[in-house]
């Protein structure tokens, strides 16, 4: 099976915008090859003069239709890897009309005016500024057209006439071959030059393609798109009872939408039976999310939801509602019965609940408004009037990853969603640790990879540990470490390795803990172990010595050495070699502490962002930290990411221990003076 | 000196250029998991060109306004960029390269050229309501038998055809 860009959320990546400029290429190309780059010919069409459009447009859409046909049937591709357009009725029968009068006005469409641009045409040229100027006025009257454009999901047309996939497809190319003999006929009868009526080239091309159609009645292709799009039928059971039976039904009368409001109300009032997630790429979740949502790319949601398979509630969103409406049909189609698209995505949501009352267009009633404020309270963390919000949920002023302080674990820590992993010795913490906590030893989630010691295991191991510790995605991993930050950070990276965004180290560790005199328990924590859905892609921080070398090289990053600065210097060493990797800035990870005498913690965020901020000002930098062995880095890493918000930082945990040990790598030392990169020791 | 220049050669077999295309199609659903389009770059331009005259309008504007901070990244005008580049290659090749204002002989140019520019508005406006033009959904959504897509696709020539009378002077000869 084939992962899309599209399916794999990547579609603005550098990659995709490269790809997609290449098959620009070949799209401008044929276009200007049929002709397309003259508006004469594209016109004549509609005056039987010349009926190349028809000829070349269905030739094309026949190919690709039974192209994606056979694809499907040979298990290449699936639709639910393609972005298929939702139907929006209104918008389409009237935008076709309107489309069609200016097509034959202008003489040209997007696509071939560019071509026609291309091809020095002046016509294409003010036609496209036209385009640019229609697409403003579009802008301009948005709100009073976009009425039309509410959809009806996404409709496949013979899934609507009733008939099977094969049969439309069939018909389909019956039709157009029919219409390429009727528009060589009308050519011929114009006396048009480049007739091909009767050619044996044609009668091929039309009997090749009949062919093909008929063979989809034998590879028997129809189902996956047709039975994962099919009618939805209304969930059968969902298992809740913690719902309010009113929203219940609500949700049943939707059947498969969830609106802003509910949804607002479930997690402003801490229901723990639905599980949010979003399904927009990394870089938005990460500027705006709906707060207690999980961020999951659409290519791993079927894998990624498997605990949550018709237990509770499960809630898709993205900006729009497209994507979410086609991952839910197709999970759906695999059995899950407790999906729901949230209605309007994100942008209804931050429209209907969370904008400010004095913006509203309409005026609201005070029970009305109270509501949204305590909504924007809730979700975006401002100013809380009155704290009127019982029990602030689970996530109450928490951004995850990130740090909890122990106030917050106290209040929270028998909730059912909250996990502590205590990661002192054993001893300690059999002689008392935060109720219910897990133990478990860092060096666990470490080990030898091709020759390489301590590094962090892959992704299956590490999921393994997690499904043994009775670990569900959705649950709030706390890491409260004894007096080594880095302990807890380290385990940081092994859950950023399998995709488990939703974690905390606990600030100032159980020292603080204990410190306070918070209570402790001594038993077992009772587990159930379960499947960890480790996701194997979400790892996009760890980097390997080669990478470091090459960006070192091409100065694209800052190197962050965490170690302390008599090892930087190569004064001291215990290593093949002594020094560092040339260009690296020393910024020992001793330096982001401070503690009491009875516990460690990370200094105020406020001190990290001065001190890093005159070390790299921009958080866009791209950043490579490492260490020895990637332990301390870890703690770096952390700070840097996830409480200074710089958004392209990198851990190298082959570390030092290795760079030393690969004699082929530059070596800095400033032990021995200041000996350029390639004459090192 | 004179040059002497090559007639045009004919162009491509419409079936062929269609299969073609399709192809094309085939291999855009393959890598992007998305079909081939032109309005949406053109929108980006609008949405460029608006936020570039207006920035704090268009910030507040409900369609362009989420564009705002990076409206040219987007993979649909990188493939309208592409779709120039290619037809300019394959024009320079054909030797089809011929800077006119392309009309009727005896249309006059005043005609052809308002015709050009009103008839760019609205397929610029219906690109964006219709979410897609003959590229996008016509021929994105034909291939993979989309209702709206088809509806949209049989409206075009419905349009075209109703209008096309009134506008058949741009191409008297």
């Amino acid at each position: 099976m084939i992962e899309t860009l599209f399916s794999q959320n990547a579609l603005s990546s550098s990659a995709a915008f490269a790809l997609s400029l290449l098959i620009g290429v070949a799209f401008g190309f044929v276009l200007e090859r049929a002709g397309f780059g003259s508006s004469r010919r594209l016109a004549g069409i509609f005056y039987f003069r010349d009926m190349a459009v028809l000829k070349v447009m269905f030739s094309a859409v026949i190919t690709a239709m039974l192209g994606v046909a056979y694809l499907t049937a040979f298990g290449w591709i699936s639709l639910d890897r393609i972005y298929l357009m939702p139907t929006a009725y209104a918008a389409q029968i009237i935008g076709g009309l309107i489309f069609g009068v200016g097509f034959v006005m202008s003489g040209w469409c997007p696509g071939t005016a560019a071509v026609g641009l291309a091809s020095g045409r002046l016509d294409a040229f003010l036609c496209l500024c036209g385009a640019v100027v229609g697409s403003i006025v579009f802008n301009e009257v948005y709100p009073w057209v976009s009425p039309l454009q509410a959809d009806s999901g996404v409709q496949f047309v013979y899934a609507n006439l009733g008939v099977s996939h094969a049969t439309f497809a069939l018909l389909l190319t019956i039709v157009a071959v029919g219409m390429f003999w009727g528009a060589e006929y009308v050519e011929h009868r114009r006396k048009v030059a480049t007739s091909y009526f009767n050619t044996p080239s044609l009668k091929g091309f039309g009997v090749a393609l009949v062919v093909f159609a008929i063979g989809l009645f034998i590879t028997g292709t129809t189902g996956t798109a047709a039975a994962s799009h099919a009618k939805l039928v209304p969930p059968l059971s969902v298992h809740s009872t913690a719902l309010p039976t009113d929203l219940l039904a609500n949700v049943e009368a939707a059947r498969d939408h969830v609106e802003p409001e509910e949804l607002a109300e479930w997690l402003s009032g801490g229901n723990s039976d639905v599980f949010l997630v979003d399904v927009r790429s990394a870089a938005e979740f990460n500027t705006f999310h709906i707060r207690g949502a999980v961020n999951i790319a659409l290519s791993n949601l079927e894998s990624y939801l498997q605990p949550h398979k018709n237990r509770g509630f499960v809630v898709l969103y993205s900006n729009g509602m497209t994507h979410p409406a086609q991952a839910r049909d197709y999970l759906y189609g695999r059995g899950f019965q407790n999906v729901y698209i949230l209605t309007d995505g994100l942008t209804g949501f931050v429209e209907r609940c969370l904008k400010p009352v004095s913006l509203r267009s309409s005026p609201l009633g005070p029970d009305a408004a109270a509501r949204i404020n305590a909504w924007r309270a809730y979700f975006l963390g401002g100013p809380q009037p009155g704290a009127q919000l019982v029990a602030p949920v689970k996530l109450a002023g928490v951004v995850l990853p990130g740090l909890v302080t122990t106030d917050w674990l106290a209040a929270n820590y028998q909730q059912d969603g909250v996990r502590v992993i205590d990661l002192r010795p054993q001893p300690e913490y059999n002689a008392g640790h935060v109720p219910g906590a897990l133990r478990l030893d860092v060096e666990n989630l470490r080990g030898s990879i091709a020759g390489v010691g301590s590094m962090l295991l892959p992704v299956r191991i590490i999921g393994e540990h997690l499904s043994l510790m009775g670990i569900r995605p959705s649950d709030v991993v706390v890491l409260a470490s004894g007096d080594r930050v880095h302990d807890a950070t380290l385990v940081g990276m092994a859950l950023g390795r399998v995709g488990h965004q939703r974690y905390a180290v606990l600030e100032g560790g159980f020292g603080k803990w204990i410190a306070e005199g918070r209570s402790i328990g001594r038993a077992l924590p009772s587990i159930a172990p379960t499947e960890y859905p480790a996701d194997a892609s979400a790892d996009r921080f760890t980097v390997a010595y080669k990478d470091v070398l090459q960006r070192m090289q091409g100065r694209s990053a800052v190197v962050i050495d965490v170690r302390p600065s008599d090892y930087f210097a190569g004064t001291k060493s215990d290593e093949a070699r002594a020094g560092h990797i040339p260009g690296a800035l020393n910024r020992p990870y001793t330096e982001d502490l401070a503690g009491t005498d009875r516990y460690t913690q990370l200094k105020p965020i406020q001190a990290l962002l001065d001190e890093y901020g005159k070390l790299i000002p921009s958080q866009d930098t791209p950043i490579i930290v490492h260490c020895r062995t990637g332990h301390q880095a870890s703690q770096t890493f952390f700070v840097l990411t996830h409480m200074l918000g710089y958004r392209s930082v990198s851990w190298y945990d082959g570390g030092w221990s290795e760079w030393a040990a690969r004699p082929e790598l530059p070596v800095e030392s400033h032990a021995a003076a200041t000996a350029p990169a390639a004459r090192s020791p | 000196m004179s040059v002497t220049k090559r007639p045009p050669p004919k162009y491509l077999n419409p079936y062929l250029a269609g299969f073609l295309l399709g192809l094309t199609l085939l291999a855009s659903f393959l890598i992007l998991g998305a079909g081939l389009g032109a309005s949406g770059g053109l929108a980006r331009i609008a949405a460029f060109a608006e936020c570039a005259i207006a920035p704090a309008h268009t910030r507040a504007s409900e369609y362009f306004g989420p564009w705002c901070d990076q409206p040219l990244r987007y993979y649909l005008l990188f493939m309208l960029v592409g779709t120039f580049l290619g037809g300019l290659t394959s024009a320079m090749f054909a030797n089809r390269i011929e800077f006119k204002l392309e009309r009727g002989a005896k249309a006059p140019a005043l005609l052809r050229a308002m015709l050009a520019i009103v008839g760019g508005v609205l397929i610029g406006f219906a690109s964006r309501l219709a979410a897609g033009c003959t590229s996008g959904q016509a021929l994105t959504g034909g291939a993979l038998l989309l209702t709206g897509s088809l509806v949209f696709l049989i409206c075009i020539f419905a349009g075209g055809y109703a209008a096309a009378w009134f506008v058949r002077r741009q191409w008297n000869d």
